[in-house]
């Protein structure tokens, strides 16, 4: 484990945003291996929540992974290795999907796909996972084949909210494009790419464009008319756990399979290949001896991960995620729940919340709902 | 700012020295480490507690602190306005939003705490 030892101690990586966010009063905190702003002064996980469910909130993401395949059979490669189907979308469109463990079938990382022709796939995974799925990908790959780790060359920016196609628009950046699809964009200059996704749940834009100009690009997004907030990781995390959106190391993990976390759809499962597909196809049609389920609490009770989830005595279950929800004002949460408790919806577990129990009630995410088109 | 008058622990619990029962809360310095705090238990009046005993927990949106007892004695009252507001905490940690009201055992007990310069000294980065 000297490796992981090493990692450990490894000096953080810092965002080229980083003096930005400090002259913004933000708080830092250690995320995959970056320190990365959390919350501002003058904001808070509340405010910045409400902002972006209200009006637009910024993110900086530039922690965030960023990997590039290139050359002849790039996408036919990527769509033998990941779980959902390339051939499902056309260039200009990206892809939610899966690296699994071919063996096990577990999640080595979620990812976004960005299919720019079939001899040019873009990916955005975790920031703590780039270096695992780039390993991957470069160790499989055919002759021809190019796999770069780009994870510090862009910084990525998420404009999320109701008006933030009024502030991009504002900038002179395409906004009309389809959920799940990309343009190029030129702002003061900075060639960047303008690609419809997100984490929030609400409509929205991430900007990826060069580390080196990422400040030019922050500093635009505060100087229109459109008045956006400085949102930190903090509230992103209360955002996506309001959709349900699952966060790898937690509703995802190598020890999770995606038949487990609900995260089928993702899966192309009648491709002839990708990692895992023995594994899983398995797991599928056996129906699996877990699976993820929303739950709401009926009283003040706030549930965290690891907390047991019971029904009387027995323990059927462990949060992955949860969280006070802003938007309903009540503990939500994520829990992978065995499926021999044959719970459905509308059933009542319990939370053991530091040594009292809370009720909550089975429920299918999201919590709130979405509004990415 | 750490107000003059009153006294600290180590714990970021603050007590006031004057006004009979007194008056607990957390520091600005607690409530900001915190963030937005949304959920507070507090003990039931009558309750009896020896100083340090853990006696609630004060919950943000992403973390969990226990308040403990700054001195001991009995519970005579709480914040009733935190339950639909505990945001009040973050706005007003010396005002609004304090936590609960004590009858120290031995009301010396509290001079025994830190004063502001010496709270100042724990929470300096």
């Amino acid at each position: 484990m000297s490796d992981v030892t090493s990692a450990a101690h490894a000096p953080l990586l810092r965002s080229p945003l980083h003096e930005r966010h400090a002259a913004l009063g933000a708080k830092f905190a250690p995320f995959g291996g970056w320190e990365m702003p959390i919350e501002y002064a003058g904001g808070g996980v509340l405010k910045e929540h409400t902002a972006v469910r209200e009006a637009v909130g910024v993110f900086d993401v530039s922690h965030l992974g960023k990997a590039r395949i290139t050359g002849a059979g790039a996408a036919a490669y990527v769509n033998a290795c990941l779980t959902n189907d390339l051939d499902r979308i056309k260039p200009g469109k990206a892809q939610y999907t899966l690296c699994c463990d071919d063996s096990t079938g577990g999640v080595i990382d979620d990812i976004i796909a960005y299919l720019h022709s079939d001899e040019h796939v873009f990916l955005i995974p975790n920031a703590a996972n780039t270096t695992e799925v780039v390993r991957r990908l470069a160790a499989a790959a055919p002759e021809g084949l190019t796999i770069t780790n780009e994870h510090a060359d862009h910084a990525v920016l998420a404009v999320q909210g109701p008006r933030s196609a009024e502030l991009l628009a504002a900038l002179g950046l395409p906004t009309d494009h389809e959920y799940m699809s990309f343009e190029p964009g030129t702002l003061n200059g900075v060639e960047l790419t303008v690609c419809r996704t997100g984490y929030t749940g609400e409509h929205g834009y991430e900007l990826v464009c060069p580390a080196d100009r990422a400040v030019e690009v922050w500093d635009a997004l505060f100087g229109t008319p459109v008045e956006a907030r400085a949102c930190g990781l903090a509230a992103r995390d209360t955002l996506r756990t309001e959709m349900g959106y699952p966060l790898h190391g937690q509703d995802l993990s190598p020890e999770i399979s995606p038949v487990e976390a609900r995260a089928g759809w993702a899966v192309g499962w009648k491709k002839p290949a990708f990692w895992g597909k023995e594994v899983l196809s398995e797991e599928k049609a056996n129906g699996p001896v877990r699976v993820l389920w929303g739950l709401v609490a009926t009283d003040r009770g706030i549930p965290r991960p690891h907390m047991s989830v019971y029904v009387g005595e027995d323990i059927v279950g462990e949060v992955t995620s949860g969280t006070f929800s802003p938007t309903r004002k009540v503990g939500i949460a994520l829990a992978l729940i065995d499926t021999a408790a044959e719970l459905t919806e509308q059933d009542q577990v319990e939370i053991d919340v530091r040594g009292r129990r809370s009720t909550f009630v089975v429920t299918k995410p999201p919590f709130v709902t979405p509004s990415v088109r | 700012m750490i107000p003059e008058n009153l006294r600290y622990t180590a714990e970021h619990e603050w007590v006031a020295t004057s006004g009979t029962p007194v008056r607990v809360g957390i520091t600005d310095f607690a409530q900001d480490a915190l963030g937005d705090i949304v959920y507070v238990q507090l003990p039931e009046p009558g309750t009896e507690v020896a100083a340090g005993d853990s006696f609630g927990e004060v919950e943000s949106t992403k973390s969990v602190s226990e308040i403990y007892a700054p001195v001991s004695g009995t519970v005579l009252a709480r914040n009733e306005a935190l339950v639909d507001s505990p945001d009040l905490i973050n706005t007003d940690p010396y005002g609004e939003g304090w936590l609960v009201e004590m009858q120290p055992a031995d009301p010396a007990a509290i001079d025994a705490l830190l004063d502001a310069d010496g709270y100042g000294k724990l929470t300096e980065s």
